[in-house]
């Protein structure tokens, strides 16, 4: 039991090891910092977080430091006093800003930063509203492309040196540096070798100011215009908790949301930028039906009317012949509703897992400082499963079929010409397909081809009706990634133009009436599957619940 | 919203009306009289009107009179606007809709692609010329705007670029604000000559 | 058998229908004007200046202007030629019913009032010999059967038939589509009742919630403001003793004007038809600010034309009839035997003459009344409908009541002329300032209004006793 006084405020920390800005963090206060941060080592070099430390001795007397210490470096034990409003420690947080602020060029209205800026946020709370400075600024010309997609704007950077520790101790090849000194110090890469890591874009949310940007969102949004849900990658199964964030259901940027259960603080460039097919324009945005004369667009009831009708008629020769191939894209509920209705219809339909794209191995960060495996303990994993919900669909299959059958299976009874029907669902990322043209060719010797998916692809081509997919950013489900964390993701955008989400499509093939809600869903999925019984509470919180004991 | 606290509120009763106000005659009769003579005093011409005849007799507007947008034009010619959006932000209206793009100019960083105004939507509140940080976006006295079709209303750069150069040329509208550069890395101190007109220094 | 003794010609009533119809259509539109310029003037404009007869032609530029005369024409047209839009989901039936009951309702009222000088019709010999005074009432008809006898065994029909063949000729000319109706002043109110049928309906089948509530308020207004308004007229029935409106300008050429009998009547009358006609201000089934347009926001073009027609037909009748029972219709003053040439029939230029003379006086009092319609837009503030029902229920009620009062205590117990006069005069002047005086006594349910509201540390400068002592 230890007991920390911040601001008077007495907080237990019980025996957790806290710098100053935690313990205060746990009060409710907030010590402005700018070079902390809790994945990365304590340099203590910005001295945002100077305040005013002390301890309370066993007979009640408070004994201070006689000056400020930096919170970050300084940690906190049973009885320690953290002074954050005394004029000490707010002069210490003025005079610092004042002096961050020197050779700040202010030119907040065309910094990407603005508006989410720490600089900005500090200054309005803990600043003063002038500056001394009478001397031309320091203005060093920009960086742009030190790394492919990041910029340096050198005159916003206020030397934190978050992105050097990052490059160092979590990606691990080190192309940071701090150059120069003292007031001249920049960041810089050496020549040839620049930022290109796979977790370099995570040096732009460090960044508390608007130095580092990111080149694929550079000047496209204000921030605060932009809207942000919670929401989780599915570049691999390793499942980042992110921020998505949209304006007028456009996508604009994913971010990562620190989540100790599934990833921690970061995110990789592969998820990062792996949004754009969101706002193709190649996308499906109607159903589409393959006659003699080609493709043509029906609409939405006639297509959800058609594909009932083929699969019941070819339930009543054999429903054997019946293929629903569930993609690991789908979110958990999707899979649970379109193998609801599977069953429905009768219960020899084979209902198959869609094939797991896997690319490589798992990459594991840090490396070396060559970009080499290295022995270090893993700070971050990039999974060579590029889909997010291979347990989840696992989970719904295995729970409705219990003969197991293989997209294999599935491929080799379409070579034999015994597939009436086959529903296959997609939705594979077109940098990592799950299957080629010469599997696109085996599935279209189907009789009944019906493929959901966002994007043409040979495999659409060969479909008899092809049903517009919902994006990940326009869907509320679940995901299970591969440790068995189930995470919610929640729609930022409203399906493009004349599109459906995949759950309401399924919904309307069972005859529910409504509107599909992800929650309901859920919960009716924690009750009937044992293996998924901790869905059963709707709610999963912001970092997730394990479904199983945890790998 | 938190509950207001009943000590911060202040009750009061209307005023009781007095006989002659129970009546309603007696103050009906005053405001008829007050009626009646501007309605007298009209007929009669004892009382000028302040009515223009309008297409014959142009108005005479203030300076300060918030019509038409104009994009404001630097020394060199160039758009001033840094594209900031600070004026899209300001908008009530949400008539302002903007495309930044980095700058084909050394001396700043970010430029307007396109920047185009529903002058249909606006309201002419004139916040977007307050909100300018780079008074690069005025309001002007053109106040009779037509056009055929909604397409017509949209105005796009090029459009609001030439309405300041059909204003200055006529002398109707001087530059009038005169907020400041925008900073010293958007603006070098080599190039002064950009973003601050004639009119500031 | 006394059915034959009604004046009847199809050709005069049709004749006499389509002047009428023409003249009010005209009147309404140069009313349009009038209001608006009476707008303008009273607001420090200039107005309507511009639409002359020039039709846009060059070469009739000198035809422009002229007060705005142009305006009601390019204004009809426009109406003609406007967009009819009938939104989606209105009921068609009554949506498109709801405007020609307004217009139709409207005309209908005006068949009764004269516009002008109308004859008296010949009376009928009195029923019962003990009557009191020459101005007891007279019936026309038998009421029962008995009467009937009495009526058969005492009058002279073949004098009866005379009279009215002489009424009935068509040298006497009539200002009235249907002249000499004992039902009088009722017929008018009885059809004006009808009018709120078209607002209602008009809002019901717009499927629009402001359409809705702007004849809902209509409604409730006009049955309302009919009891004060009855109660009004009731004195001039009692002092006159016929409905006829003949026979109560009659009446008043020869007793003197009933406004001087019954201000307070008057101006309860008054009161009412501003209410019967959604005026200002009292205009709350179509107040813009609370509800876009009320009963008619979701009516365009000509439709909307109609119910704009019926709103002003309206005031023209009602105006007629104020100038017809209190005003003393198309008589002056003083100068009555003048005016009144003998109805020889003869068509001779002083019988003309007095006609026109008479018209132009009574068309100038009823002026008189719009023009006050039309002050009073610019001078009081539309009520609150709280306000509106209390001014009905408890105001204008009691003291159409008491009005009422005062005069059968005078008719019942002083003699005629100055006496019933006086009495009349003072009764109404006191039973005002007794209403006035007891609402002043009853106690109020008036709600405590927010004064102000400070909240917060940023306004805690200015503090609740502070903002007291500061408003008291």
């Amino acid at each position: 039991m230890a007991t920390v006084l911040v601001n008077d405020i007495p907080v237990d920390i019980g025996d957790e090891k806290l710098n100053c800005i935690q313990a205060a963090e746990r009060a409710g206060v907030t010590i402005p910092h700018y070079c902390w941060h809790p994945a990365l080592s304590v340099v203590a070099s910005c001295r945002m977080c100077l305040v005013m430390v002390g301890e309370k001795k066993p007979d009640g007397t408070v004994a201070m430091q006689p000056k400020v210490v930096p919170g970050c470096q300084t940690p906190v034990k049973d009885g320690t006093v953290i002074q954050t409003l005394d004029p000490k420690s707010t002069g210490a947080q003025q005079s610092t800003l004042e002096s961050l602020l020197l050779n700040h060029p202010l030119d907040c209205p065309v910094c990407d930063k603005a508006g989410e800026c720490l600089l900005q946020d500090y200054s309005f709370q803990f600043g003063k509203a002038t500056s001394r400075m009478v001397d031309e600024k320091n203005t060093p010309p920009n960086k742009p492309n030190i790394g492919p997609n990041i910029s340096l704007f050198t005159d916003r950077c206020i030397m934190c040196s978050r992105c050097v520790r990052f490059t160092r101790e979590v990606a691990g090849t080190a192309e940071l540096h701090v150059v120069q000194r003292g007031n001249h110090s920049e960041i810089d890469v050496f020549p040839g070798h620049p930022i290109d890591n796979k977790l370099a874009s995570n040096v732009v949310d460090l960044c508390p100011v608007g130095a580092l940007a990111s080149n694929d969102f550079l000047y496209k949004q204000r921030v605060w215009n932009l809207k942000t849900v919670k929401s989780v990658c599915t570049g691999c199964s390793t499942g980042c908790s992110i921020n998505l964030d949209t304006n007028k259901s456009v996508v604009y940027r994913l971010r990562p949301r620190f989540n100790p259960r599934a990833q921690g603080h970061f995110m990789c460039d592969e998820g990062r930028l792996g949004y754009h097919n969101v706002n193709s324009a190649l996308r499906f945005t109607k159903p589409l039906e393959r006659t003699n004369s080609g493709t043509q667009a029906i609409d939405w009831q006639q297509s959800v009317a058609k594909i009932d009708q083929s699969v019941r008629s070819a339930a009543q020769t054999d429903a054997g012949k019946i293929w629903f191939v569930l993609s690991p894209f789908l979110t958990t509920e999707e899979a649970w509703l379109l193998a609801s209705y599977a069953r429905s219809i009768s219960p020899f339909c084979r209902i198959v897992s869609g094939p797991v794209p896997s690319h490589g191995v798992d990459d594991n960060y840090p490396k070396d400082r060559k970009g080499n495996p290295s022995t270090n303990p893993v700070k971050f994993t990039i999974r060579a499963e590029k889909c997010p919900n291979r347990r989840g669909i696992e989970a719904v299959v295995a729970h409705f079929q219990k003969s197991p059958a293989t997209f294999a299976d599935l491929l080799a009874a379409c070579d034999r010409g015994e597939v009436a029907v086959a529903f296959v669902t997609s939705g594979y990322s077109t940098a990592f397909p799950a299957w080629g043209t010469e599997t696109a060719e085996r599935l279209g010797k189907a009789g009944f081809l019906i493929v959901h998916d966002m994007l043409p692809s040979a495999l659409s081509d060969a479909a008899a009706i092809v049903i517009p997919a919902a994006a990940f950013s326009e869907k509320d489900g679940t995901y299970i990634n591969h440790a068995g964390l189930a995470q919610t993701t929640e729609a930022g955008c409203v399906p493009q133009r004349g599109a459906r989400t995949d759950g309401q499509i399924y919904l309307d093939l069972l005859g529910r009436r409504g509107l599909v809600r992800a929650i309901e869903i859920r919960k009716e999925i924690g009750k009937a599957v044992p293996a998924l019984a901790a869905l059963a509470t709707g709610e999963l919180g912001e970092h997730g619940v394990f479904v199983t004991a945890r790998a | 919203m938190t509950a207001i606290a009943e000590k911060n509120v202040t009750w009061v009763k209307p005023p009781r009306l007095n006989l002659a106000e129970q009546i309603y005659l007696p103050s009906v009769a005053q405001g008829m009289i007050t009626t009646l003579k501007h309605l007298v005093k009209t007929v009669t011409g004892l009382n000028a009107t302040s009515t223009q005849q309008y297409p014959e007799q142009q108005p005479v507007l203030p300076p300060h009179y918030r019509g038409v947008h104009r994009l404001n034009r630097d020394e060199q010619g160039r758009v001033k606007c840094v594209s900031c959006y600070m004026c899209s932000t300001a908008c009530p209206a949400h008539c302002i809709d903007i495309v930044a793009a980095p700058s084909p100019w050394p001396d700043r960083e970010k430029y307007p692609e396109t920047f185009v105004i529903d002058e249909l939507r606006c309201i002419y509140c004139g916040m977007c010329e307050q909100a300018c940080p780079v008074d690069a976006i005025e309001l002007t006295t053109i106040f009779s705007l037509t056009g055929m079709s909604r397409e017509d209303m949209m105005f796009d750069k090029e459009k609001l670029l030439s309405v300041f150069d059909q204003t200055v040329k006529l002398g109707t509208d001087p530059v009038r604000t005169r907020g400041g550069r925008l900073s010293v890395a958007a603006e070098p101190a080599d190039a002064g000559l950009t973003g601050s007109s004639s009119a500031q220094s | 058998m006394l059915f034959d003794l009604i004046p009847f010609s199809l050709l005069v009533t049709v004749f006499t229908i389509a002047v009428i119809f023409v003249g009010v259509l005209t009147a309404v539109a140069y009313l349009t004007l009038l209001e608006r310029k009476v707008s303008a003037w009273v607001q420090d404009r200039v107005g309507p200046n511009r639409t002359g007869f020039d039709f846009g032609q060059p070469w009739l530029k000198f035809l422009r202007g002229f007060f705005g005369l142009g305006q009601p024409l390019a204004d009809g047209v426009k109406f003609l030629l406007k967009e009819d839009v009938v939104p989606g989901y209105v009921d068609r039936v009554f949506y498109y019913l709801a405007p020609m009951i307004a217009v139709g309702t409207a005309l209908l009222a005006l068949a009764v009032v004269s516009v002008g000088d109308t004859p008296v019709p010949p009376v009928l010999q009195t029923l019962s010999a003990n009557s009191s005074s020459a101005d007891s009432p007279r019936r026309v008809f038998p009421a029962t059967k008995s009467e009937l006898a009495a009526m058969n065994s005492t009058t002279n029909l073949s004098d009866v038939r005379a009279g009215y063949a002489q009424y009935n000729n068509l040298s006497t000319i009539k200002f009235a589509i249907a002249p000499n109706v004992d039902i009088g002043f009722l017929f008018v109110f009885a059809i004006g009742g009808l009018a709120v049928y078209g607002i209602v309906l008009g809002g019901w089948s717009s499927n629009n919630k402001y359409s809705l509530l702007g004849s809902l308020r209509s409604s409730a207004q006009v049955i309302s403001y009919e009891i004060p308004m009855g109660l009004s007229v009731l004195g001039v029935l009692v002092m006159v003793g016929s409905l006829n409106l003949e026979r109560v300008v009659d009446w008043q050429a020869r007793h003197g004007w009933l406004i001087a009998y019954q201000p307070l009547a008057f101006v309860l009358f008054l009161t009412a038809i501003f209410a019967e006609c959604n005026r200002l201000p009292f205009d709350l089934p179509e107040c813009e600010q609370e509800l876009v347009g009320g009963y008619h926001t979701e009516y365009s073009s000509m439709k909307f034309a109609l119910f704009f027609l019926g709103e002003y037909t309206h005031m023209i009748t009602t105006s007629f009839l104020t100038a017809a029972l209190f005003m003393g219709g198309w008589h002056l003053p003083w100068l009555n035997d003048w005016l009144s040439p003998s109805m020889t029939g003869n068509f001779d230029l002083s019988y003309l003459f007095a006609l026109l003379i008479k018209l132009a006086v009574f068309v100038a009092k009823m002026f008189v009344v719009i023009a006050l319609f039309m002050l009073v837009r610019w001078t009081i503030l539309r009520f609150k409908f709280d306000q509106l029902m209390a001014l009905a229920w408890k105001g204008l009620m009691p003291l159409g009541l008491m009005s009422l009062l005062g005069v059968v205590i005078s008719r019942q117990f002083m003699p005629p002329g100055m006496g019933q006069w006086g009495f009349q005069c003072a009764f109404g002047l006191v039973s005002l300032v007794i209403v006035g005086v007891v609402s002043l006594l009853l106690p109020t349910e008036a709600p405590k209004t927010v004064l102000s509201i400070s909240r917060g540390r940023s306004h805690s400068a200015t503090s609740a006793p502070e903002l007291a002592s500061r408003a008291s």
